[in-house]
């Protein structure tokens, strides 16, 4: 067995660190993926968003060289993910959806055995990362809860240190403590040049470490952007009640109001944050009586701009 | 212990095992115990003669004999109970090797790890081999010595062929439901088509001598490569040993090119 390998030739061949072209898997009759172009970079953690059921697995377990692409193709560190698994494997850390362990075995045993298939004794760096995730090591891994269990899952993935983590929704079953810990780690990782592709169904958590956002319905890469622009096209809710009606047309030319209905007395909108202000001056125009405005949960600000009509395409 | 995927597969067999060479051991015991009464009963031999032809050939191999010590373990334990622990010590290991870990769904872990699918195959094959071997040693080693207590005496290196034949047997088996696993993922499939072709084998070997067109076939059993020459006293055949190489080589092939083409089940 060799031992690590010399990574000489990568930083040439990949500053893109995952590509995907036109990358598809059916499953029979069923399409799980379709056509997917996309693009990490170095030092970015990647949001990869969707209900479940939408392909997120799916992708991961292509790009792990897991499942066979039906069409398209996809490099990791500028190795062919089908052709070349073995060494895209030597380079990324795997987080499976439902991580499942040896149960005989202790997180040790764990440790050593993963370590040494990548040629390596065991990583020291199990052990440290075991006690930020307060872990113990010495269980067997029938005996661990299941959030514990998680946590080994999350320790044998990052413990390579690989420059590449693919995770498949990490936190679910860890407590909130654990979840912090391990957006710091993904953090850390991204800070040191690594890239994530964190896949989650949960909005809140990518919401706090990913640079850049992907929303994936129904097998459909819909949206790519930036977490912050994203941020700034946040839509609002707003709910203005009158002392008398009000004419719609006073509201109507505002760029980028949305569903906006005003009956009798009463005005609602949804709009992003650049319209507030001057929805909030047309409102003035008349006298008011009530005004609520909420933002709204990040996929809905999604969903308003790059989702609809999705349903139909599927 | 746990350096690569051989050795942590042989580390998940050792408890087995060992219950497997106990359960081996005591069941030579039982038939050393009893050959004292057998020998001295020669109309054991008389009821064989009398047996149906076709029932004498499913259930004892050629020239059955329960006077010998050799003819005694050729019929007790050679032409049924020994294959058919052999077989069925091989078949879950071959099965449990890809289509368990998978259905278990540990071999995402396995394959998140930078090593081939041709060569997570090869060394479960290889852990396959060496664990059948091993049960083949205590069957044989627990005769020999076993035997002795009893004035069961066989001679060593007859049985060491036995062993071998009889360990070869298991293997080809052992293979097919490596292959199967690996190209299905499906443990249930890989063990029951490794049954089937078995009893399938046991039948065309035993009943070919005596069916007239069956007779081109048997020479394709494995168990024709295990018994047909009579290891116990005419010691290894190699041509024999190297058909049933031969068929597992391919088979283990098999399994990696299978493997090797499929989506893994999350």
């Amino acid at each position: 067995m060799s031992s690590a390998p010399v990574e000489r030739d990568d930083a040439i061949r990949a500053e893109a660190v995952i590509e995907t072209h036109g990358l598809s898997k059916s499953f029979g009759h069923a399409v799980a993926l379709r056509d997917l172009d996309l693009t990490l970079a170095r030092g970015e953690v990647f949001g990869y968003l969707g209900p479940n059921g939408a392909g997120k697995t799916t992708t991961l377990r292509l790009l792990m060289g897991l499942l066979r692409p039906t069409r398209g193709s996809a490099r990791v560190c500028g190795y062919d993910v089908w052709h070349e698994s073995t060494s895209v494997r030597r380079h990324v850390g795997f987080l499976p959806g439902e991580p499942a362990l040896y149960p005989t075995l202790t997180g040790l045993q764990h440790v050593d055995y993963l370590s040494h298939l990548r040629g390596a004794d065991p990583y020291p760096r199990a052990l440290v990362l075991a006690e930020r995730l307060d872990l113990d090591l010495d269980t067997p891994s029938r005996d661990l809860s299941k959030g514990n269990r998680q946590k080994l899952a999350v320790v044998l993935a990052l413990m390579p240190q690989t420059r590449v983590l693919v995770l498949d929704e990490p936190t679910s079953g860890l407590d909130p403590l654990a979840q912090q810990e391990l957006h710091t780690l993904m953090r850390e990782h991204v800070d040191g040049g690594g890239t994530v592709l964190l896949s989650s169904h949960v909005l809140g958590e990518v919401q706090r470490v990913a640079d850049r956002v992907g929303l994936l319905r129904k097998g459909r890469l819909v949206a790519v952007d930036r977490l912050d622009a994203l941020r700034a096209r946040s839509l609002h809710h707003v709910h203005a009640t009158f002392d008398a009606p009000v004419p719609v047309a006073a509201f109507a030319g505002i760029d980028g109001v949305r569903e906006l209905s005003v009956v009798d007395h009463t005005l609602t909108c949804a709009a992003p944050e650049a319209s507030l202000d001057r929805i909030v001056k047309a409102l003035g125009q008349f006298p008011l009586r009530d005004l609520t405005c909420t933002e709204a949960e990040l996929e809905e600000t999604f969903l308003a701009y790059y989702g609809r009509g999705e349903d139909d395409a599927a | 212990m746990l350096h690569s995927v051989a050795l942590k597969t042989l580390h998940d067999q050792r408890r087995s095992l060992v219950g497997w060479v106990v359960a081996v051991v005591l069941l030579v015991l039982m038939y050393a115990a009893i050959w004292p009464s057998i020998r001295d009963q020669p109309s054991m031999s008389d009821f064989l003669d009398q047996m149906p032809e076709a029932f004498r050939s499913l259930f004892a191999t050629a020239g059955a004999d329960m006077s010998t010590p050799v003819g005694y373990i050729q019929i007790e334990l050679m032409s049924f109970m020994g294959p058919t622990l052999l077989i069925l010590y091989a078949v879950g290991q071959g099965s449990s090797a890809v289509a368990g870990e998978e259905d278990r769904h540990t071999l995402d872990l396995l394959l998140g790890s930078p090593v081939s699918r041709a060569r997570v195959v090869l060394e479960k094959a290889g852990a396959m081999v060496l664990g059948t071997l091993g049960l083949a040693v205590a069957t044989g080693a627990a005769l020999v010595l076993v035997g002795r207590l009893f004035d069961l005496s066989l001679p060593a290196g007859r049985t060491a062929a036995a062993m071998l034949h009889l360990a070869l047997l298991g293997l080809v088996f052992g293979a097919l439901a490596l292959a199967v696993g690996a190209a299905t993922g499906s443990p249930g499939r890989s063990r029951g088509v490794a049954a089937a072709v078995a009893v399938l084998a046991y039948l065309v070997n035993g009943l070919g001598g005596l069916v007239d067109w069956l007779r081109p076939f048997q020479r394709l059993s494995p168990f024709y490569q295990y018994a047909a020459h009579d290891p116990l006293r005419a010691g290894v055949s190699w041509p024999a040993v190297v058909v049933a190489v031969l068929t597992v080589a391919v088979l283990v092939a098999a399994a990696v090119w299978g493997f090797g083409r499929r989506d893994v089940r999350g």
